[in-house]
């Protein structure tokens, strides 16, 4: 039986079934279309004789092809592990290990029927828990993806709520930025042909050009465009070669994925005149779980920086502090969640006994994602990120949060973006560096943005290093800095 | 070179402040700007007195001395004289 997603993305194509479901490379699939390729990658997939109930994966990168891929999954209620297409030999062993998929043949033959029917090695136990829809990944801590496994019923509660959240029905256009294996495609993908409304998929080649995606909003304007802050910075910069008229539709921008820095919160307004914005909070675990509504005047001087907000509807939420204690009113500590749109959990035993856990007070259901993400609630109950748990390192015995670090850093003006590393001092413990990439044509020497980072932080959180480069820190697909290749440069 | 000036050198090569050295201003606040911590002073401390052969009085040890270029060359000149005079 179908899943009730895909069940719905079936009506859609039969009552308007000329209606744009996807755009891609300049041209529209329609519903029809889009439903003809699925079914032909459904009678593909069943020619495999997987078994029931394995998993199969969709190593691709985003394409019609492989969007129909998915929904054929769906529709044949199998669980479809789906990986970031560029995924390495390592990691995705390891995945397949974890889930017991089976890859599937490129979706190009599938849904043309040109597939070799041929099944792949018997897989492994299944791993997977029944009713599983989508199985995502989320990068480790160790650099290996894991599998995030999402129940149907998971995903179906999401696309209600994102739909009626964010405006999204028949004809409403959303811009896909991020790769299909991140939750952030739920939304851009799932939410929106399930609502009959119409995909513009951004090449994942070429996610980082400022031409394309000016090229692809000036053929296909849209009304809805999600993105983490890299994308609204390369808008930013493909402004200047605008027309003028590419955003004019947008009604609706979601900021997620990372914090907003002071000067993309300040191009958002002049970017979208006529969208509201919102800065959406969440992860693949949970999906999304705070919302907040931008006020780009209100917000820094209000509360230091874009609030997370609070939480939505049917999301449980609590502070943890150190001490273990749920922390009542305003204050500070681990974020923790439990949401409608949550994962069935980890597969590893230990990694999930790790991350999912009962509430503090014994009673209340669970289980809570630990989020890992340090938090402030502020007096009127709105909540902003202060950073990653792990940002937190001692320095000659005080704690502090380098990521509070870095927007120290950020908030000088002549500073574009600011990283800052831990790294091992036999005097101190951890001594801290910073890597400054300053603005164009800026002189700002280490000496200046000592005395302006002195005034935010206590002594000990003043970078011993400063070190500033010209070009832009190396960021990861998702357009988080990439710490790691920062601290294995230096 | 001024004696202000080679402490100027020093401090900005051993703390890597990525300068040059006529770019650190006579009263740069050393401590409230995180170039010199507690542990740093004293290695400063033993470079003063390899440099200028003086014996540091520990109790000549606060920070304050220390703060700015200015106080370090200030401090240096008290206990050549001092030397001298001893």
């Amino acid at each position: 039986m179908a899943l009730p997603l895909a069940e719905r993305i079936a009506t859609v194509a039969r009552r308007h079934p000329e209606n744009p479901a996807l755009f891609w490379q300049g041209r529209t699939v329609s519903y029809r279309d889009l439903l003809a390729m699925s079914r032909a990658a459904e009678k593909s997939i069943a020619a495999l004789r997987v078994p029931e109930g394995i998993p199969v994966a969709a190593v691709a990168a985003k394409s019609p092809e492989t969007t129909a891929v998915l929904l054929a999954c769906m529709r044949a209620a199998r669980p479809v592990l789906v990986p970031p297409a560029d995924v390495g030999d390592k990691a995705l062993r390891t995945l397949l290990a974890d889930t017991g998929a089976l890859v599937l043949p490129d979706p190009r033959t599938l849904t043309t029927g040109t597939a070799d029917a041929a099944v792949a090695a018997r897989p492994a136990a299944v791993r997977v828990p029944d009713g599983t829809a989508l199985i995502l990944t989320t990068s480790g801590s160790t650099g290996l993806p894991k599998a995030v496994p999402l129940p149907a019923a998971a995903v179906g509660a999401f696309a209600e709520w994102s739909a009626s959240t964010f405006g999204i029905r028949v004809g409403t256009s959303v811009l896909s930025y991020a790769p299909l294996n991140f939750d952030i495609s739920l939304l851009d993908v799932w939410t929106t042909l399930s609502h009959g409304g119409q995909v513009v998929l951004v090449e994942q080649e070429r996610t980082a050009h400022p031409g394309h995606l000016l090229a692809l909003l000036q053929q296909c304007p849209v009304d809805v465009v999600q993105g983490v802050p890299m994308l609204f910075q390369l808008l930013a910069a493909a402004e200047k070669q605008a027309r003028g008229d590419e955003f004019a539709a947008v009604g609706e921008v979601l900021v997620t994925g990372d914090s907003l820095s002071p000067g993309g919160l300040a191009a958002l307004p002049r970017l979208f005149p006529g969208a509201r914005l919102r800065n959406v909070y969440g992860c693949t675990e949970t999906n999304d779980t705070f919302v907040h509504e931008i006020d780009p005047a209100g917000d820094p001087g209000r509360y230091g920086t874009v609030p997370i907000g609070r939480a939505v509807e049917g999301v449980c939420a609590d502070i943890v502090a150190e001490d273990g204690t749920v922390v009542a009113g305003p204050g500070r500590g681990e974020l923790i969640v439990t949401s409608p749109f949550q994962t069935s959990g980890y597969l590893d035993p230990a990694q999930h006994a790790a991350a999912f856990v009962g509430h503090p007070d014994g009673v209340t259901p669970g289980p809570y994602y630990r989020t890992g993400d340090v938090v402030t609630r502020h007096p009127d109950g709105v909540l902003t990120l202060d950073g990653r748990s792990d940002s937190m390192v001692t320095v000659r015995g005080i704690r502090i949060n380098t990521a509070a670090v870095e927007g120290a850093l950020r908030s000088h003006p002549e500073v574009a973006d600011a990283v800052v590393v831990a790294l091992p001092d036999e005097r101190t413990g951890k001594r801290l560096h910073a890597v400054v990439h300053r603005a164009a044509g800026s002189l700002l020497n280490s000496l200046r943005l000592r005395e302006h980072v002195a005034a935010e932080l206590p002594r000990a959180g003043i970078p011993s290093g400063i070190e500033f480069v010209d070009a832009p820190l190396p960021r990861t697909a998702t357009g988080k800095i990439d710490r790691r290749t920062v601290a294995n440069s230096l | 070179m001024s004696r202000i000036d080679a402490i100027k050198r020093h401090l900005v090569e051993e703390y890597e402040l990525g300068t040059a050295p006529a770019e650190l201003a006579d009263d740069y606040d050393l401590l409230r700007n995180g170039v010199i911590d507690s542990l740093a002073l004293l290695t400063l401390v033993s470079w003063l007195e390899n440099e200028y052969a003086l014996d540091i009085d520990a109790a000549d040890v606060v920070p304050d001395n220390f703060r700015t270029a200015a106080s370090i060359d200030a401090f240096v000149a008290a206990a050549v004289t001092t030397a001298k005079v001893g």
